[in-house]
């Protein structure tokens, strides 16, 4: 595996020999992008902050990877921490930082005893005058856009800031600050040092419903037949999620994968964290608990996300309790795409996605549940009556107070 | 720069607040009230805002806790392999809703977002280490393990 290949503080021996407009130089060349989500150029992202005028810089590197059915971080922060923290440095004297951090996340503990001792062997190894810094994160998945990580860092609650100004440029305590990906830094090193790297590999993250899950280095325009080969699903596969936030798409064994293909589908590839779902789930179910996880970790900054996201999961288990009529999947569409265009951070504006693409692919499974409902509990016609009046009360219910006086007093 | 930043940089310490509550959180078990208004006098940050920072994530805890905190996976590759069928096993193993802490003082349970262990679901953390491929029995193993160190 490419990933796994050590510079051996090499590549930052490299890095100060060719200078550090050489080595924005090589990136961009090589073409290394953010491997987060994004892909966002590193060369780029680098330059603006070294370009921004301050008497001080930061590096942060993002290892709060808390992207559900993501754990390559993990896998190279257990495998080869030492390439990372030499990236990390790379970029400190690139860019000029004599302080960088890594925010772990705090389900990560049991990783940061040997990620400290390995800091303290590279950086004495390096004789470079830089000192990394645990930050330790406390289970907030936000905390992975990189303005609340910010914020996290400094002390504060982990609310995205609006943008911009851009952390590039006024990131920690106001000062240029680069945060990068643990992968996007591992291959900042490797890129540096190794001339046959390869920027089409990726980390694909495999779990779900198979019988063989793993971190899986893969070419961009792997056939989906490949990845299924590897898994080893144990029936027939139905879907494939792309983590919480890339949204749900069906299993095409003959689809090349990559970002564009994904995007015809209304899907977004964020890291590669596939999670196989066979034909006994409903994707429903799947849809459901994609919805709690997001009114569980929104930050409650902006309204949209705070109110949607709760609202969405409202509507997935009426729709699961079979309370739900068919015409109102169409007001959960709606909804979801509201959310998606109003809300302020990633994570709102993600939070629709797996609603939107699930009603896409699969209406049968929605059908199911919904018919289901209306078998159950006697005649159709008094069913559809009853169900309406449901509606009813709920939506009145679940109006917020606040805004239900507001338009009292208008 | 909003006002909040410039507190920021009055801080006293150089150590990242999470860290300093994590500490207080480790050496205590949870941060209490009186530990709060310590770290605000020591670090000059008003106590509402700490209160608020503290209550933001979820793994800080403001109550007294059981002995082992255990926090169960609740994403959709452990929902995919039977996760909600053994986080209801293990409540009844143990004896405490969600969020809850047993009588006995020995355990608290939680729900939690992905612990990034979804290529050995499903999975779980006590007390920081995450036990994985996890069945009826194993969580039984493992319930008992525990109650006998006390």
């Amino acid at each position: 595996m490419q990933i796994l290949r050590q510079t051996n503080l090499e590549a930052l021996d490299r890095a100060r020999n060719i200078g550090a407009d050489a080595v924005l130089e090589l990136l961009e060349k090589k073409g290394l992008e953010g491997r987060g989500g994004a892909a966002y150029s590193t060369a780029r992202k680098w330059k603006r902050c070294k370009n921004a005028p301050a008497d001080e810089r930061f590096v942060v590197c993002n290892a709060d990877e808390g992207e559900p059915g993501t754990f390559k971080d993990k896998f190279i922060m257990k495998y080869n921490a030492e390439t990372m923290i030499e990236g990390m440095l790379i970029c400190a004297h690139v860019i000029g930082a004599k302080k960088c951090y890594i925010y772990l996340r705090g389900e990560y503990e049991y990783l940061r005893k040997r990620l400290m001792q390995q800091i303290d062997d590279v950086v004495a190894r390096s004789k470079m005058d830089v000192s990394i810094e645990i930050v330790r994160g406390a289970g907030a998945y936000v905390c992975g856009e990189r303005t609340a990580l910010v914020q996290s860092i400094m002390g504060f609650r982990g609310n995205p800031q609006y943008s911009p100004p851009n952390i590039t440029e006024c990131g920690l305590w106001g000062k240029p600050t680069v945060v990068n990906n643990v992968e996007t830094l591992t291959c900042a090193a490797q890129a540096v040092l190794f001339d046959d790297w390869n920027a089409n590999l990726r980390l694909f993250s495999v779990s779900g419903n198979v019988s063989n899950p793993g971190v899986y280095e893969l070419p961009l325009g792997v056939k989906m037949s490949t990845i299924i080969d590897i898994a080893r699903p144990k029936r027939k596969l139905k879907a494939l999620s792309f983590g919480c936030f890339g949204g749900i798409m069906p299993v095409d064994p003959n689809m090349e994968v990559t970002p564009e293909t994904i995007n015809m589908e209304e899907c977004q590839h964020g890291a590669f964290s596939a999670i196989l779902i066979d034909e006994t789930n409903n994707v429903v179910d799947i849809a459901l608990s994609i919805a709690k996880f997001y009114a569980y970790e929104s930050c409650g900054k902006c309204t949209p996300c705070r109110e949607g996201t709760i609202r969405i999961l409202d509507y997935l288990k009426r729709v699961k309790s079979g309370e739900a009529e068919k015409k109102e999947l169409e007001t959960l569409r709606e909804l979801a795409l509201h959310v998606q265009a109003t809300s302020l951070c990633g994570l709102g504006q993600s939070s629709g996605n797996h609603v939107i693409t699930s009603l896409l692919h699969f209406p049968e499974d929605y059908e199911h549940y919904i018919n289901k409902g209306k078998a159950g509990a006697g005649a159709p016609a008094e069913t559809a009556k009853l169900a309406q009046a449901e509606g009813k009360a709920l939506e009145n219910a679940a109006t917020p107070k606040k805004a239900r006086k507001a338009a009292k007093k208008e | 720069m909003p006002d909040a930043m410039k507190d920021a940089k009055k801080k006293k310490s150089d150590k990242p607040l999470m860290n300093i509550l994590w500490e207080v959180q480790e050496r205590h078990g949870y941060i209490s009230e009186h530990m709060l208004k310590q770290i605000s006098l020591e670090q000059d940050i008003p106590i509402a805002r700490l209160y608020g920072v503290v209550k933001f994530y979820s793994m800080f805890r403001t109550e007294p806790q059981g002995k082992h905190v255990i926090e169960i996976c609740g994403s959709p590759s452990c929902v995919l392999n039977n996760g909600v069928e053994l986080a209801e096993f293990l409540k009844n193993e143990i004896g405490v809703k969600m969020g809850g802490t047993s009588k006995d003082g020995l355990f608290s349970l939680y729900k939690t977002s992905c612990i990034g262990c979804c290529d050995e679901a499903p999975a779980m953390l006590v007390d920081h280490k995450a036990y994985t491929k996890l069945t009826e029995e194993r969580i039984r193993e493992i319930i008992a393990r525990l109650k006998k160190q006390g």
